[in-house]
């Protein structure tokens, strides 16, 4: 049987990616490990988040290097479009790892 | 709507939470947001109206150039505004447009090519153009595992078939309508109806 690893929880935690962590942030990285690249105004709607409060946890992304963001116009109304990094896709996959073996059996 | 408000996500349960966000999210982000179904529409309509122009319009040499013309300043602008409006990419929508703009770029130039170079055999001149229709509905049907769309490129290589078979100038036109008819117009309200219940769902699922 596989070893519980939930007693030992508090020594576990450094494990976690605190930027990948937040409950928003996570949310964009999973939503952008399945397309190429994702509009802000997709994401926001897919998250159901605010402006304010998706450009804020963006831009902790994009300072740790997991999405880059590029603006561009369609037409004449301006894009801001972001895909994730590989490092980004690197920190992701740890972090399901961290997961996993925070969970045990349960994940 | 999932609840971003911070929290400590220490405990065992917000663990368990973050596995079920993910998946959710990542469920979410695959789900295809782009809309096909106008376009097959649009080129059934701009295929029967072009056909039916020839047949009995005066002006035919005009049916073809007019109509294909029209379709695509009307996609190029319904295209223009889908992408102001924001969205993805993903490598699956990519593929798919790719096959239909691969297709376009063939048949533009089989017929440009046989109509300038006078190589014109009315059964293996719709015969090719609908063998090509039946290839691009087949990829596209493979890469989305899409049944429905596999029966429309059956439809389009059984009517190519039939253009070697039934080889006079009103059953070939008869033929070419009839494929339009299913493998397109039907097809592509089919799909349309598809995208509306499939966008809806989503709207009662975020409600």
């Amino acid at each position: 049987m596989r070893p519980r690893k939930w007693s030992n929880m508090p020594d576990e935690l450094p494990e976690l990616d605190p930027v990948i962590h937040g409950k928003l942030r996570l949310a964009v990285l999973s939503l952008l490990i399945g397309v190429e690249e994702a509009d802000f105004s997709w994401l926001r709607q897919k998250t159901g988040s605010t402006d304010g409060n998706l450009g804020a946890q963006m831009l902790k992304l994009e300072e740790a290097g997991y999405v880059a963001m590029e603006k561009r116009f369609a037409g004449r109304k301006p894009q801001t479009l972001y895909r994730m990094t590989p490092s980004g896709r690197e920190a992701l996959a740890a972090y399901v790892s961290a997961l996993k073996h925070l969970l045990g059996g349960a994940f | 709507m999932t609840n971003f408000e911070p929290d400590n996500g220490t405990s065992r349960d917000e663990l368990v939470q973050r596995v079920a966000l993910m998946e959710s999210m990542i469920a979410e982000g695959r789900r295809t947001t782009t809309r096909y179904g106008w376009m097959f529409l649009l080129w059934g309509l701009v295929y029967f109206t072009a056909m039916l122009w020839v047949i009995f319009l005066p002006f035919r040499n005009w049916a073809w150039p007019v109509c294909v013309a029209l379709a695509l300043v009307i996609g190029a602008v319904v295209k223009w505004r889908r992408r102001a409006a924001g969205g993805t990419e993903s490598l699956r929508s990519r593929s798919i447009e790719s096959v239909w703009k691969a297709l376009g770029t063939t048949i533009s130039l089989f017929v440009v090519v046989a109509i300038a170079t006078h190589h014109f055999d009315a059964s293996t001149y719709f015969g090719a153009i609908l063998f090509f229709l039946g290839m691009a509905h087949a990829t596209s049907a493979l890469i989305l595992r899409w049944g429905v769309q596999g029966v429309v490129a059956a439809i389009w290589w059984a009517g190519g078939v039939a253009c070697f078979i039934f080889t006079t100038p009103a059953e070939l036109a008869t033929i070419f309508l009839t494929a339009t008819f299913f493998g397109m117009i039907l097809f592509g309200l089919y799909a349309m109806w598809l995208e509306r219940r499939r966008a809806s769902a989503q709207v009662e699922q975020h409600a």
